[in-house]
């Protein structure tokens, strides 16, 4: 199958700090991929730089054939990403309707129709559709989030640590929504919490000190406590 | 009786223009959280590109269109350079525009120099009609038939269209608006010269009201244009416009009957409401828009 | 607060005091050599630089932007020119004007404070607000004709001692000294940390049980006072006091002052002061070689520009920024070198 992202031997760099000293993976079309690694492993700079949130320093990112290197944040965007910060980055001065319609590319002819498909997934988010989003939950922020991802017909989605910070009833409604989501778009998902990841997941890359160190099939790192142990410190 | 009917009509027309000088204010500041203090320059160069061409061609409304351009092109150069660089850091957004305004101000004096020029008011509009004793005139009707126009239209836009959205959004989270594939740099250097041009229209309307255009006009203004905000809440644009009306009535009626008190009454004004509702007499709960912008 | 105490240690180093020590020297004897305009220079720029310190115990140390610092400055002038024109120029109304304008400048204070410093007031509101106070106090020097003689401004004399040049240079060279003393005792006293750690971290001061209000209002009373006591000298020395003082110019050349300097070092004022006033004084003469320097005011915008785009830290921040990188530099070759070593 045809890969949709290929990040080869990235190196990406924050002020003076390099964060990123070669990380390599590709995703292919409906695949749901893992990130793993412990805290401050360059887990989440990995989405950011992919995003162009970071600079790259050395290495490259493709999109398909694309080159997403040295082109701003919105053109990337634009060449079919979705992308769901870690922070849910929602606007809180808009409405959850503003907040979707926003989102909306130009490109997108359907957005009003993906809106309501992503109410049918969130009904929550339907009910509130016309409060300001400063007024929500952080689950709600986290559904909000992942819907503006949604309304747009992503190549790939870049979700970033969905779990933190959310009580685990609320996980596992998102647990639920995440699997139906990863059956129709292809997901890079970063997750600290394990067995979220392996519920989403069928392969894995692990992060250490800025590279990308093991992968494989997330199925045979369930067996491997040896390798959970080392890396991810389960 | 009949003073009170003028006086309300005067007050009416100063608060429309008062609404016109602060109304690109209202976008630069309490939309973008930029704290310009070049907005009395824009203002100023409105009055004398109109000036300007109004002379050349005679007309009015050429004269207003071409202020509006120049100024609006005076505005892109202003956030593209300069205001860009400095976003959510208000001292140096208060410095640097400081700098643009005196920079902007003293090029209009090496151009036109720092007498006073005198301006007519065009002749269709020049005149004035009585109505029970009551002197109304038409140039002061055109300037409140103008500034609502100007309230309506921005406001449809601010709250209907996607650039409203941009702005609001992208003054809390300008990455993630690029993150959704807007370019947000862009829309903040249009919208920034939009506000720039509405200044540009107050400068070119008010000239041919006080009959002269001068390069100081724009310190008083830009402090009223201040004044309005603070009192109406900031990112309120329809409380600066009811502000800029209370305040024109109330210049109006004070002027008339307390006179020696006119001067102080619009700071102090403003004083005792950011003493006691900082957030502004209209605000709608969106106080904290600006707390965000000046913090990042 | 311990990076506090070697920035200190270093910045005043032996090397330092030397230098210091021969500047003293250098502008005691100043005035044997010196004309008289560039007399009026040096003594304008030390009163200036003490206004300008003054702000910098609020926008350095606290992170508050005035917009209506004038307020003190002004009103320092002026109540030195209404006592000298109602009560006689002597010795007694200087020191009597001293003790209004301490008094005043507190009032302006108390009221400055206790408004701005209310809890849930942004920074852009606190700033309005202070400048609808100083607009207010000019709007009312400005129409109050019989005392303050509206827009043209007040003219008055001083006791004759003051308006020596020569004794007033060393006498404002004294008082810039004085004032740096005391505004770095009061920086580095328990009441100056803790309302630097108030700027670094307002909610954890809080959580540690400090009164954050009356932290903020002792700084902006001791910084008040100090604009204060620097109108009042520099109304004497003018022997002048209009309403431009107590405009927002003045405010804002305040903040221009620190910022150019470098905010939060004190001595940061005093660099900004020497700058822009010695720019100012340069651009005035040029005015007869060239007619754009008529409008020489262009060329201080410019300056403003400069500065907050390519020298956001001020030239004492840049420099000190530029020290320290070089001394990481060095270190790194050291220690680069003796890791090589054993590998050679």
């Amino acid at each position: 199958m045809a890969s949709i992202l290929k990040v080869e031997n990235l190196n990406s760099y924050i002020g003076q700090y390099t964060i990123l000293q070669g990380v390599d993976i590709e995703v292919k079309k409906g695949e749901a991929i893992a990130i793993l690694g412990r805290n401050g492993a360059g887990k989440s700079t990995l989405l950011k730089t992919i995003m162009g949130l970071v600079n790259t320093r050395s290495g490259s990112i493709l999109l398909g054939e694309d080159s997403l290197v040295g082109i701003p944040t919105y053109d990337i965007a634009n060449k079919g990403i979705g992308y769901v910060p870690e922070d849910y980055g929602v606007f809180d001065y808009l409405t959850i309707a503003e907040n979707l319609k926003l989102a909306i590319r130009n490109d997108t002819k359907d957005g009003d129709d993906r809106i309501a498909k992503v109410y049918d997934i969130f009904p929550d988010l339907r009910k509130a559709s016309e409060r300001m989003a400063r007024t929500l939950s952080g689950g709600q922020r986290q559904m909000l989030s992942i819907s503006r991802a949604l309304v747009n017909d992503n190549k790939i989605i870049l979700i970033d640590e969905p779990s933190k910070g959310l009580a685990p009833v609320v996980i596992e409604t998102l647990a639920v929504a995440l699997k139906e989501i990863s059956k129709e778009s292809t997901i890079l998902l970063v997750e600290q919490n394990f067995s979220l990841a392996c519920a989403i997941a069928s392969r894995y890359y692990i992060i250490n000190e800025g590279r990308t160190v093991v992968n494989g099939k997330i199925e045979d790192l369930i067996q491997d406590t040896q390798l959970q142990a080392t890396h991810l410190g389960i | 009786m009949d003073i009170f009917l003028t006086l309300f009509i005067n007050g009416l027309s100063e608060g429309a223009l008062i609404f016109l000088v602060s109304s690109g204010l209202a976008i630069i500041l309490g939309l973008m959280g930029v704290v310009n203090f070049a907005h009395g320059a824009l203002f100023v160069w409105g009055g004398y590109a109109y000036v300007w061409i109004y002379q050349m061609t005679n007309s009015f409304i050429l004269g207003i269109l071409a202020a509006m351009l120049i100024v609006f092109i005076l505005g892109i150069i202003f956030e593209k350079f300069f205001v860009s660089r400095l976003y959510g850091n208000a001292p140096a957004q208060i410095l640097i525009t400081l700098g643009l305004n005196i920079v902007f101000i003293e090029i209009i004096r090496l151009i036109w120099g720092n007498t006073p020029i005198a301006i007519k008011k065009p002749d269709f509009i020049s005149g004035t009609t009585i109505i029970n004793g009551v002197t109304i005139s038409h140039y002061r009707i055109l300037l409140i038939i103008i500034g609502i126009s100007v309230l309506i239209i921005v406001n449809y836009i601010l709250k209907n269209s996607k650039t409203g959205m941009v702005i609001r959004a992208g003054v809390q989270r300008s990455d993630m608006v690029q993150a959704l594939g807007i370019n947000i740099r862009l829309y903040f250097t249009i919208v920034f010269a939009a506000g720039a041009a509405l200044a540009g229209l107050g400068g070119a309307l008010y000239a041919p009201l006080a009959g002269n255009v001068i390069s100081t006009a724009g310190a008083n203004n830009q402090i009223l244009a201040f004044i309005a905000i603070v009192i109406g809440g900031l990112g309120n644009f329809s409380g600066t416009a009811k502000a800029s009306f209370l305040l024109g009535l109330m210049n109006a009626f004070v002027a008339w009957f307390i006179p020696s008190f006119a001067v102080v009454t619009n700071v102090l004004v403003m004083a005792i409401v950011l003493a006691f509702k900082p957030e502004g007499l209209f605000s709608e709960g969106r106080k904290s828009i600006l707390r965000l912008a000046v913090k990042k | 607060m311990k990076s506090l105490r070697e920035h200190i240690q270093r910045d005043f180093s032996k090397n330092v005091i030397i230098a210091l020590s021969v500047l003293l020297i250098a502008l005691l004897i100043f005035p044997k050599f010196s004309s008289y305009t560039m007399l009026n220079l040096l003594t304008r720029i030390f009163v200036i630089s003490v206004f300008a310190m003054s702000y910098d115990i609020l926008r350095g140390y606290m992170g508050f932007i005035n917009l209506g610092h004038a307020v003190y400055f002004g009103g320092g002038a002026y109540v030195a020119g209404i006592l000298y024109n109602k009560l006689g120029t002597t010795i007694p109304v200087f020191i009597l004007s001293i003790a209004v304008v301490v008094l005043y400048s507190v009032i302006c204070a108390l009221v400055m404070g206790k408004l701005s410093f209310k809890k849930g007031t942004s920074v852009f509101a606190a700033a309005m607000l202070t400048l609808a106070l100083a607009e207010v106090v000019r709007n009312i020097a400005e129409s109050w004709r019989d005392v303050t003689n509206g827009t043209d401004g007040l003219i008055f004399k001083v006791p004759s001692i003051l308006s020596n040049r020569i004794f007033f240079y060393y006498f404002s060279l004294i008082f810039l000294i004085v004032m740096f003393i005391i505004l770095r005792k009061f920086i580095l006293s328990p009441t100056g940390r803790v309302i630097i750690a108030i700027r670094e971290n307002e909610q954890r001061a809080e959580f540690l049980g400090f009164r954050i209000e009356n932290y903020k209002l002792i700084a902006i009373l001791v910084s008040g006072v100090s604009a204060g006591l620097a109108g009042l000298v520099f109304g004497t020395f003018n022997r002048f006091a209009n309403t431009e003082l107590l405009s927002i110019t003045y405010s804002t050349n305040a903040l221009l002052y620190t910022l150019i300097g470098g905010t939060g070092t004190l001595y940061g004022g005093i660099v900004g002061s020497i700058v822009v006033n010695v720019f100012q004084n340069m651009l005035l003469n040029l005015r007869s070689i060239h007619p754009i320097f008529e409008r020489w005011l262009i060329f201080l915008g410019i300056l403003y520009i400069a500065v907050i785009l390519f020298m956001p830290k001020g030239i004492v921040g840049t420099l000190r920024h530029f020290i320290e990188n070089r001394k990481v530099k060095s270190d790194n070759e050291k220690s680069s070198k003796t890791e090589k070593a054993p590998g050679e």
